[in-house]
């Protein structure tokens, strides 16, 4: 939010830009003559594939770091898969509670049995996968010297944290939950207000899932939404000044406010429209 | 990384050893003919006395000839002031016009290190920790946590890292944000969007708009003269005028066309505006600009109004104010003579400025029209224009393609076109395109000499270019056989002639550089002599 409520920024594109026409080697609308007279074609559509790429894929790492990509794929699939599995977890138990269905290997109903074997292959994939993930990032971070040299204190204690919520879940299935009816007893007992007895092992990894959810907003993990800013906003944002348009009226308001910036080139106090006018001595005498 | 490991935390340590020695056997190997170590120190070290007197203990270069503080006091001074700068750096209103895209960039970076393995200085230098485009950028995000966000500093430590401010970290500081040209290859590469490019031209900023630190070349002798007397090279208009007319008189001697160039002409079609650098150091190039809208018969003029005839804009680099103030002085000519649009020469960040950058800075009136002369040339060349025979280019050509123009602006294909009409023996370099390397001038360095930065940006900033250009020439290599490498940029070619010097490129490779301009007239076939000379190395 914090982002997105920052005022309008000065273009800042590079190219390719995948909605350009010529972006298959990186051509912008620039190359047309006079291209102000012709019209802007885009194709948003593949920015967002370009960008559903990168979330599923991770396509950029694969290519210039596959050591970085063996740790980092696998931990971000186990985490959207975990999600799901929580969510899948949720309905469940809403269909148990609200229409009486059976979740279960041998229910009688297709829908039962489908939830069923869907949220373990989702949790089982999950554990697995976001655990790899997990031990990959540990040990590229710990066994590479440049990247050690960058790690921070915070970055193992989040690689163990995680591996911690992704090996509670595999172990309390393991030996535990083997149906994973457990979670869908918790969501019960939330919704219905009733309390229902979980496996201890299975409440410690709700437990350290949900301080994972709580923890993530304060990591960098926020970069899943800033990316999309990142690149819409800025990295594509090739939008060109039109008179009369949003982007002059904000740049405008932009241009009212007073600079503070102190060295001797810039008349301190003053608004952006006046300081641009011109060097100290050349605008003393301009009225404002 | 193969090169010296440094700590991010030992920037502000040991004020009085370097935190690098650039040595010859450090450096990334260049091909055949210039793969041979000629000297042990590939720069030159600073004297005693300049030692004493100015900061180099980052590398043993001096960049920004930044006096060392007299006294406690000072230090703890510019400390406050470079403090007081990195909150303005983060706030709207003093830094709307970058601010978003910054904190994108500072708060959201893995280091996975992808950007190094694109940074042509880092690998260059023989992956000198100091050149990581990340080392950088973790410098100021650790000094942020630690002096900026309200909180623990023992937290800070925990989230980020340790790193102590005080006057050795800002001035090292201050000497490798000129060690970044700003090509933004490292942007390309990180899937977060984080720019190390863009966090560099920041620091640049906050120095010289809260410290009024910045290269001399840049600011005084560069944004300021321009303001001031017209251009950045100090050409005044009275001397311009004198200038075209030696032009006019150059253009017959070659040509044995007579022209008047037109100046100040309203209402014209076209207000074309050089990088001043031109005039002085490559008259041939708009002589050739000339001699190709008259012979196409376009509508256009060139201004003699004070800063009318200078296309540049260096404020692109380090301040955006002068930026602003610059470009708004452009637009004002340009409405004064009632053109139509704004053509800019063969200058890679004058084009950018003006067309990108300044876009928003250009509201109302002020919003002209404007383009490179890039698809105006290919049109003409390209669409039968001009009577051209490509036999007379026929020598082996390779593009450096300008960062600015390619990768900032997305112009790749028109120069291309160009070239493959008129240059039969042409051939690309790789990568190129938006993936190319710079040259090494850019960001400023290619108008930066003092004290032993030449030698560095030489040395270091444009080996890979070098190595480029050897690599595309290697079938051809011989000194016997001319060839050219055509650059559509002023500072691109302000570095290449700086490259060329440092490697003996012409006595060993018969190589010479110039603009795309002199390769089309070289092709008119209305001239009788070649228009370029290979004297002209």
């Amino acid at each position: 939010m914090k982002v997105a409520r920052m005022p309008i920024h000065l273009r800042w594109e590079l190219y390719p830009v995948t909605h350009d026409r010529g972006y298959k080697y990186g051509g912008s609308y620039f190359e047309e003559l006079e291209w102000w007279t012709k019209p802007l074609q885009k194709s948003r559509i593949r920015s967002i594939i370009y960008l559903l790429k990168q979330y599923l894929f991770f396509w950029k790492y694969f290519q210039r770091n596959k050591g970085y990509w063996f740790g980092l794929y696998p931990w971000h699939t186990g985490f959207y898969l975990i999600v799901s599995f929580h969510i899948l977890s949720f309905f469940g138990a809403l269909a148990i509670v609200v229409a009486g269905l059976s979740i279960a290997a041998d229910s009688v109903s297709m829908l039962g049995r489908t939830i069923y074997y869907l949220t373990l292959v989702v949790a089982v994939g999950s554990f697995i996968l976001g655990s790899v993930g997990s031990i990959g990032l540990l040990v590229k971070r710990l066994a590479d010297a440049d990247l050690r040299a960058y790690a921070s204190p915070m970055n193992y204690f989040n690689y163990l944290f995680f591996l911690a919520v992704f090996l509670s879940g595999l172990i309390a299935w393991y030996f535990f939950d083997p149906s994973l009816s457990g979670y869908r007893e918790f969501w019960k007992s939330l919704i219905t207000f009733r309390y229902m007895d979980v496996e201890p092992a299975t409440y410690t990894h709700i437990m350290l899932f949900s301080l994972f959810l709580i923890y993530l907003p304060f990591t960098r993990s926020t970069h899943y939404i800033t990316k999309i800013l990142a690149f819409f906003w800025v990295r594509w944002d090739d939008a060109p000044n039109v008179k009369g348009s949003e982007i002059e009226e904000r740049v405008k308001e932009a241009l009212n406010q007073p600079v503070s910036w102190s060295a001797p080139h810039i008349q301190t106090g003053k608004k952006w429209s006046e300081v641009a006018k011109g060097l100290p001595e050349d605008t003393a005498g301009v009225e404002r | 990384m193969k090169g010296k490991r440094t700590k991010i935390s030992d920037i502000s340590k040991n004020p009085d050893e370097q935190l690098l020695e650039i040595m010859s056997k450090d450096l990334m190997p260049l091909p055949y003919p210039c793969d041979r170590l000629d000297k042990e120190l590939p720069v030159k070290p600073l004297t005693e006395e300049q030692k004493d007197r100015y900061e180099c203990s980052l590398d043993g270069v001096s960049a920004i000839v930044l006096p060392k503080p007299k006294s406690k006091e000072e230090e703890d001074k510019l400390v406050q002031s470079f403090l007081s700068g990195l909150k303005k750096l983060l706030s709207k209103e003093d830094n709307w016009t970058f601010l978003q895209p910054l904190i994108l960039s500072l708060e959201y970076c893995a280091k996975c290190l992808n950007c190094s393995e694109e940074c042509q200085i880092y690998l260059a230098s023989g992956q000198q920790e100091i050149y990581c485009p990340t080392y950088r950028s973790e410098v100021l995000r650790r000094i942020i946590k630690k002096y900026l966000h309200k909180g623990n500093k023992a937290f800070s430590k925990f989230t980020e890292g340790d790193i102590e401010l005080n006057w050795t970290a800002i001035a090292r500081l201050a000497e490798l944000a000129y060690r970044c040209p700003g090509c933004r290859r490292c942007a390309q590469a990180c899937a977060r969007g984080v720019d190390n490019g863009l966090i560099t031209r920041e620091l640049r900023k906050l120095f010289s708009q809260e410290m009024g630190i910045a290269p001399k070349e840049l600011h005084e002798l560069g944004t300021v003269q321009q303001l001031k007397v017209g251009a950045s090279t100090g050409i005044s208009p009275k001397a311009f005028k004198n200038i075209v007319q030696f032009m006019e008189e150059e253009i017959e001697e070659k040509t044995g066309k007579r022209m008047k160039i037109p100046i100040d002409r309203e209402g014209a079609d076209i207000l074309l505006m050089h990088n001043s650098g031109e005039f002085f150091s490559w008259p041939e190039n708009p002589e050739a600009f000339a001699i190709i809208f008259e012979a196409a018969g376009l509508s256009w003029t060139l201004s003699s109004e004070l800063a009318g005839y200078e296309a540049t804009n260096y404020g692109v680099w380090y301040d955006d104010i002068q930026l602003a103030r610059i470009a708004l002085k452009q637009s004002e000519i340009a409405r004064k003579l009632k053109v139509k649009k704004v053509v800019i020469g063969e200058c890679g960040h004058a084009t950018k400025a003006m067309i990108v950058i300044a876009d928003r800075v250009l509201t109302g009136e002020a919003n002209i029209p404007r383009e490179s002369c890039l698809p105006l040339l290919a049109d003409l060349v390209c669409n039968e224009k001009l009577k051209l025979d490509p036999k007379r280019n026929d020598f082996p050509v390779t593009l450096h393609d300008s960062c600015n123009i390619v990768r900032l602006m997305g112009i790749v294909e028109p120069q291309r076109r160009i070239l493959r009409e008129i240059c039969p023996q042409f051939r690309e370099m790789e990568p190129h395109g938006v993936d190319n390397y710079c040259c090494g001038g850019s960001g400023g360095f290619a108008i930066m000499s003092s004290m032993n930065f030449t030698d560095w940006r030489t040395a270091v900033a444009g080996r890979m270019k070098m190595k480029q250009i050897l690599e595309a020439f290697q079938d051809v290599i011989s000194p016997e056989i001319k060839k050219y490498v055509c650059a559509t940029c002023s500072n691109c070619k302000g570095q290449l002639r700086d490259l060329f010097n440092y490697y003996d490129a012409w006595e060993k490779c018969g190589i010479l550089y110039g603009g795309i301009a002199e390769l089309i007239v070289n092709a008119m076939v209305d001239i009788k002599e070649p228009f370029i000379r290979w004297e002209w190395h």
